[in-house]
């Protein structure tokens, strides 16, 4: 063995064999699949993920791992097999035979006992006292006989840092103070000031948008909007707010579920409401409830654990100790949301909630005031308007009149249906869409306990269009859009009475929804049997309006006096249109008030009217936020093949059965989950979070599969960095900026970028930190850099989402319909943050940069280098327009001569001077387009013919075109698109 | 100017490789042949080097089309037996329809070339390239709604999120051609209603790469986007800008050694080299009359199913790998008797144009055209039956498919399906048996191609999927 040690180059001497480092990888890798915790893959009972089920006989007689005796441990003698056919991993699955350095590990791992540790990562973190990042990082590059690099200069190191937090690029007037302040704190004030904008907190925001899978429509097919940007602002605001990451988490995953929750902690849970939806005809609509509910369960796994927990839900998890179990367990915690799996595809869908900004609640607040005042008014004068009926002359007849659109009296024999005559009026009705609030009425004396009494709709059975009818005995009400699966289908519990004369009138307020029908029988409100409730497509049938007809039905008996109006009567309306007499004493009470205030008409009323028209109005301005509520309980169930029409087991909801489990007593809930999660028992928590912040200060995690920490995941090149690291953000309270300080302020981030050939042979993907990371800008800071360089920025914090420029034609080329409809003005020039994302068809200069397409959760970074990232900066209108601007900065504040200016744009997008070279080569350019534009002014016209923003009158277009020309190219270097 | 280029860059590579980039620049600058794609794959011989996927968005009725049921007359207006449909969920749409009149096509079929295959009297020009494609009576899918079925067959699963077929293969297998991407798009929309919307994951890269993703070629406005110089500038021009802004990088790459300033550089100078040859690939103006004759007078309308086919062509003599069509418009829940005519006028002739015209090329033998839809149609009515008028339900259990040139066994007729042509009786095809077919004609092992993300490798046929090899030359 000794000799063997010193034989073997990979194992630096005197290094101890990790079982986490050096031998679960290999097991993982190699022998998982067949020989893991998949019950339903496993090969000759032999499992080697649990130490004491390798260790135990099998029934062929062999033990896995045998303490010490590599010869007589199954797994050595296979995996050294001198028979292809016996040898491990098989060759016949097409695998390899182990490395021999594989080998030998596994060979010192057993002589030494075969020991196992639990995974890494689901061991709570230990900070080593005295920790710091340059401590970790200093010491491990001793080790590998490496120094760090030299300190990045000032003005790299404030560009560096300005991108890292803001997303923006220093102005000339940071640069130079920073230059000039010699302070010991200089630096650290930079990081204070910049961790104190609202722009830090747009920064931050981004990469949250990605997790949250946040867009501003549903993602499936026809891709309809929603409204989601209430939520982002909350993001915003929590960021700039410095809330703390615990706070963070259970607000967004149960903010519903604390005691006397806020507006805001109600607003935070939209997070997993931001997942796809859809509205595509003809779905099952469990189907794809079942989608949103797994969504749920990933993402709060990728985002809070680290966990891929999506492999687990058609089986058990091959590699990772997760369940099928775990994951419905999981799924169960999101499975009780009042939600439709077919959803509506014009807004928002429930549940949802109004969510005002302050300054909107506040003005609510006053019409609602107002209101409130105007009820009162009418409260006060109600004894008054009681004593002046008393003494009023009541003569003729009343009727509701205020909406009605049509009537038909059809009286005396007019009346009379033979289940054959149909009355048909074309033209002159009404068109009800599927917003239109109305009311249908009729008398109606039936002889049969089916049939139409009124339809705008087609007249065949299961057509579409609204219609009143008798079904089976019942008062039905149809407003279908398709029979199959669009519309509305509600009907009385109660019959309706034969050869007898009943006022029968239905009522929709326009809602969408059943539950906004109500049917009268004689001026009572009927119990509803909803039969069917899935209203959400616009309908614009030009149908006529039959009397005695409809979806294939006539009417025998008699019908009397059919109305439509354009609105939904209240009950005391529909009690005075059942009442036909002419008025007198007798009359029905509800009809004589109804009728006095007519005839007085009360200021007192018209002023009430008003002012709840005011507060109605406005409510419906107000932007609204799809939020989680918690419904009924909907059992969970073990999906299998993860298909939802396949249930299995019945689960509750619980944490992964091989984490540490909650406290005793906790709720077996959403709020329960969330508070699990930021709680001590919960090893993952912490240390995903700094990784994810690490990996957005640095381009890569310490742990580089931030979205996996299970053992196919990467285990961290610093454990101790991570778990410090882990550990003091959470002592410090979650302090997210207490994080980023902490990471920026350290030597090792203020490193220079500079490679050279020793630092890319050994570290290439700069896993060490020998020096600074250089990468490309994330495509939002991309065109942000743009707007703000060339002046054009427009900084506004929140908001909805608008549109810039975007290539004409687009949408329509993939879905048809009315396309893109660009914004103008100082919409075109807000952060891209605020940018309109349609999940099918993603802002295109933001996907050719890498941008997740905000289907599903994206927490990983991802860069790549093409030639359409070069077309996009050198021709899209954003870039050009951008260009022109930083040209006519460049005259206005550069100084007169070319030199003065070319430095000024210079330090302008790339915060230093230009070398001499640099210069050259950059005056090189201007000359040659100075000139070239003198001889050719139109083609100079032409050029600055971009983008919308005015242009100075007074300014030499061939100068200027020059200028624009030599900003292009500043815009386009590789430098300005990299963080170095 | 290229010139001047290569002497910049490779005197910055070669000259000056004291930072030792030199061999990361080489594989760079010199793999004239095939850039990027994996080592050790195509995994054997392909017969094919690249695919055109003709694809039928919407699910044409294979009732109409290719699976010709003449006993269907026998049981016009009569209810699906519950026999048949055998519990087969339905769509929303049609689950809660009364009942389910039996409907036979109302168009002719008649049987075509050597193989005597059926093909539907819509399909005049595809019946007379009958011995050239191998029909797949039998594929089967999983989804039932286009979104997932459309999102299925392209890329291996329903949800968002895994690579298409066509980034699949420019991972594996590379580009052929610096000057034009590996994996292009190309859309017409239908002259209907528009049909079902299309979603950038069907040609997306999912989880690889981003430079992974199909670009889309487009009918209005820039063929690429961005391609076009802005008014006011000139080639010229832009080659000097280009000059000084190398320069610029380059000076940058002296300082900071970074290896991926280098590869910016070379991503601008095949920019540059886009700008060119997209234009002339657009450009028709070359073509013969023979050819128009050939494709139909619609290949002169930009953004038609006829010029993007003739442009498919153009596209494989330029050495592109993967070349996906979209025509849309093909869901005919009613109104099938006047909408699918014109659905196959659109595409009948230049889809048998495009087979004709590669085989005359010598290009059919290396290339492999597929051509198909997401689902196929169910025999009974949805919706009103009349005398003028039908339509069709979507049908996930058995549709029509053809296939042909690289590795194809033209003439051929694979798989059955029962009376009623509701359930396939012999030699089913699964889309992720299409799928591994595909790639098996591209000398790509289905179960060997395959990425790691989230902890698991993925590949495009999940776990599943064989090689149908009775379709294979």
């Amino acid at each position: 063995m000794k000799l063997l040690l010193l034989l073997s180059p990979f194992l630096l001497s005197g290094a101890e064999l990790s079982f986490n480092r050096d031998i679960r990888p290999i097991l993982a890798d190699q022998c998982f699949q067949c020989h893991g915790p998949d019950p339903n893959n496993r090969k000759a009972g032999l499992r080697l993920d649990i130490e004491k089920d390798a260790k135990l006989a099998l029934k062929n007689g062999h033990i896995g791992l045998v303490a010490g005796k590599p010869e007589q441990s199954g797994v050595f003698q296979r995996v050294t097999h001198s028979s292809k056919g016996l040898r491990m991993p098989p060759a016949y699955a097409g695998r390899e035979a182990l490395s021999a350095k594989d080998v030998e590990k596994l060979k010192l791992w057993i002589e030494q006992g075969a020991v196992y540790e639990a995974h890494w990562a689901f061991i709570p973190p230990v900070g080593r006292p005295g920790g710091s990042i340059d401590g970790f990082v200093r010491a491990k590059l001793q080790q590998e006989g490496l120094k760090p690099s030299a300190p990045a200069s000032r003005n790299e190191l404030l560009r560096r840092l300005s991108f890292d937090l803001t997303g923006l690029p220093p102005t000339i007037t940071e640069l130079n103070n920073f230059q000039n302040d010699h302070s010991p704190t200089a630096y650290d004030k930079q990081v204070d000031r910049l961790l104190a904008l609202p722009r830090y907190a747009e920064r931050m925001t981004w990469r949250w948008l990605e997790a949250a899978r946040f867009a501003d429509t549903n993602g499936y097919q026809s891709d309809g909007v929603r409204d989601m940007y209430r939520w982002r602002d909350w993001v915003i605001d929590a960021f700039a707010t410095n809330k703390p990451f615990d706070k963070f988490t259970v607000e967004q995953l149960a903010g519903d579920l604390l005691p006397n929750a806020t507006l805001e902690q109600k607003m935070a849970t939209a997070f997993h409401r931001n997942h796809r939806t859809t509205a595509e005809g003809g779905i099952v609509p469990e189907e794809f409830r079942t989608e949103y509910v797994a969504d749920r369960a990933e993402t709060t796994s990728t985002v809070f654990l680290g966990l891929t927990m999506g492999c687990a839900r058609c089986h058990d998890h091959k590699y990772d100790p997760i369940t099928q179990r775990d994951f419905y367990s999981m799924f169960a915690y999101f499975n009780n949301i009042p939600e439709k799996g077919l959803v509506y595809n014009f807004g928002n869908d429930e549940p949802l909630i109004k969510a005002p900004t302050r300054e909107q609640a506040k003005q609510l607040a006053e019409l609602d005031a107002k209101l409130a005042l105007a009820q009162k008014a009418v409260d006060r004068a109600r004894p008054r308007w009681n004593r002046e009926q008393s003494r009023w002359k009541m003569q003729g007849d009343w009727m509701p009149s205020e909406g009605l659109a049509y009537q038909n009296k059809l009286a005396g024999a007019d009346s009379i249906f033979d289940g054959k005559r149909i009355v048909t009026e074309k033209g002159g009705t009404v068109v009800y869409n599927y917003l239109s609030p109305f009311t249908f009425s009729a008398w109606a004396k039936p002889a049969e306990n089916t049939g139409a009494i009124l339809s705008i709709a087609e007249d065949y059975a299961e057509g579409n269009g609204h219609g009143l009818y008798l079904m089976n005995g019942k008062v039905r009400l149809n407003i279908i859009f398709r029979w199959t699966d669009i519309g509305i289908r509600i009907e009385t519990e109660e019959s309706f009475k034969l050869d007898q004369w009943q006022h029968i009138v239905a009522t929709y307020d326009g809602s969408r929804y059943a539950k906004g029908v109500r049917i009268y029988i004689d001026g009572r409100e009927q119990r509803l049997k909803v039969l069917f409730d899935e209203l959400n497509y616009p309908m614009n049938f030009k149908h006529p309006l039959q009397i005695g007809a409809g979806n294939g039905m006539n009417f025998r008996g008699a019908i009397e006096d059919v109305r439509m109006y354009t609105r939904a009567l209240n009950q005391d309306e529909v009690i005075a249109l059942g009442d036909r007499a002419p008025l007198s004493p007798g009359s029905r009470t509800e009809k004589l008030r109804l009728a006095f205030l007519d005839s007085i008409k009360p200021p007192e009323i018209a002023a009430e009217r008003v002012a709840r028209a005011q507060r109605d109005e406005y409510l419906a301005t107000l932007p609204t936020l799809m939020v989680m509520q918690e419904g009924p309980k909907h059992q969970a169930h073990i999906l299998k093949r993860g298909a939802y029409d396949a249930p299995g087991d019945a689960v509750d909801p619980a944490t992964p059965s091989a984490l540490p489990a909650s406290p005793v007593g906790t709720r077996a809930d959403r709020l329960g989950l969330a508070q699990w999660l930021v709680s001590k028992q919960n090893p993952l928590l912490a240390r995903v979070t700094v990784n994810r912040y690490w990996q957005m200060m640095f381009g890569i995690g310490i742990v580089k599969t931030v979205d996996d920490f299970g053992s196919q995941g990467e285990a961290p090149i610093h454990q101790d960095l991570l778990d410090w690291l882990a550990v003091d953000f959470v002592d410090h309270g979650w302090d997210v900026k207490h994080l980023i300080k902490t990471i920026v302020t350290s030597d090792t981030y203020r490193q220079s970028s500079r490679l050279n050939a020793e630092l890319l042979n050994r570290d290439p993907q700069n896993r060490l930190m020998a020096r600074a990371p250089r990468y490309r800008l994330a495509p939002e800071m991309i065109r942000d850099n743009a707007l703000a360089v060339s002046g054009l920025l427009v900084e506004k914090t929140g908001g909805p989402s608008v549109k810039p420029y975007q290539p004409a034609g687009l949408w329509q080329e993939l879905a048809g319909g009315g396309g893109y409809a660009q914004d103008h003005g100082e919409s075109l020039y807000r952060r891209s943050l605020y940018t309109f994302w349609k999940r099918t068809i993603a802002p295109p200069s933001m996907v050719n940069f890498d941008s997740p397409s905000r289907e599903s959760c994206t927490v990983r970074e991802s860069r790549t280098n093409t030639p359409l990232q070069a077309l996009n900066l050198m021709n899209d209108v954003t870039f050009l327009e951008a260009a022109r601007k930083l040209a006519e900065r460049v005259m206005r504040e550069g100084g007169s001569t070319a030199d003065t200016r070319l430095n000024y744009a210079f330090r302008l997008v790339l915060s230093r001077t230009p070398s001499l070279k640099e210069l050259a080569l950059l005056r090189g350019a201007y000359d040659r387009d100075a000139a070239l534009f003198a001889g050719q002014p139109t083609e100079a016209s032409k050029l600055l013919d971009q983008g919308e923003s005015p242009m100075p009158r007074k300014i030499s277009r061939p100068e200027l075109a020059a200028w624009t020309q030599v900003a292009s190219i500043l815009l386009n270097l590789d430098e300005t698109i990299t963080r170095q | 100017m290229h010139e001047s280029f290569r002497n910049l860059t490779r005197r910055h590579f070669f000259g000056k490789s004291a930072l030792g980039l030199g061999t990361v620049a080489m594989s760079n600058l010199m793999a004239r042949d095939r850039t990027g794609g994996l080592s050790g794959v195509p995994h054997f011989a392909p017969k094919a080097k690249r695919v055109i996927y003709l694809f039928q968005s919407g699910g044409p009725s294979q009732m109409e089309l290719f699976d010709y049921k003449p006993n269907l007359v026998k049981y016009a207006n009569q209810d699906l037996p519950e026999s048949v449909r055998n519990g087969q969920r339905l769509t929303g749409m049609s689950a809660s329809q009364a009942n389910f009149p039996i409907v036979a096509s109302r168009f002719g079929f008649k049987q075509h070339g050597a193989s005597g295959a059926w093909i539907g009297d819509l399909l005049p020009h595809t019946a007379k390239i009958a011995d050239d494609i191998a029909i797949v009576r039998s594929v089967h899918t999983d989804a039932i709604n286009h979104d997932p079925a459309v999102t299925f067959l392209l890329t291996g699963a329903q949800i968002a999120g895994r690579p298409s077929l066509g980034s699949w293969l420019s991972y594996g297998l590379g580009a052929e051609t610096e000057d034009l991407p590996a994996f292009v798009v190309m859309i017409s929309p239908g002259a209907g209603v528009g049909g079902q919307p299309l979603y950038d994951r069907l040609w997306g890269s999912g989880f690889l790469p981003s430079k992974f993703q199909g670009v889309k070629f487009r009918s209005v406005g820039d063929p690429v986007l961005y391609l076009s110089d802005p008014k006011g500038m000139s080639r010229g021009d832009r080659r000097s800008y280009l000059d000084t802004l190398n320069e610029l990088n380059a000076e940058q790459l002296k300082d900071f050694g970074d290896p991926e300033i280098a590869t910016r550089i070379a991503q601008y100078e095949m920019a540059f080299r886009m700008q060119a040859s997209v234009p002339e690939l657009t450009d028709l103006s070359k073509e013969s009359e023979s050819t128009f004759a050939l494709y139909g007078e619609d290949a002169r309308k930009p953004g038609t199913f006829a010029a993007n086919a003739l442009l498919a062509r153009r596209l494989v003599e330029r050495g592109v790998r993967s070349i996906q069509l979209f025509h849309r418009d093909w869901d005919h829940h009613g109104g099938l008797q006047k909408g699918l005519p014109k659905r196959c006028l659109e595409v009948d002739q230049a889809s048998a144009a495009l087979v004709t015209d590669l085989k005359q090329r010598g290009l059919l033998d290396e290339t492999l055209v597929v051509w198909g839809g997401e689902f196929g149609r169910t025999v009974y009515c949805q919706g009103r039956l009349t005398a003028e008028d039908y339509g069709r339900d979507h049908h996930p259990r058995c549709f029509s498919v053809w296939m042909a040139g690289g590795g194809i066994k033209g003439g051929t007729v694979w798989g059955e399906t029962d009376d009623y042509g509701y359930n396939i009786v012999k030699d089913p095809v699964h889309i992720h048996d299409l799928q591994a077919t595909i790639l098996h004609t591209l000398g790509i092992d289905h179960t060997r191609l395959t990425y790691k993300s989230q902890g698991r490798n993925f590949r495009l046929t999940d776990v599943h999927g064989s090689v149908v090899k009775g379709l294979l030359s």
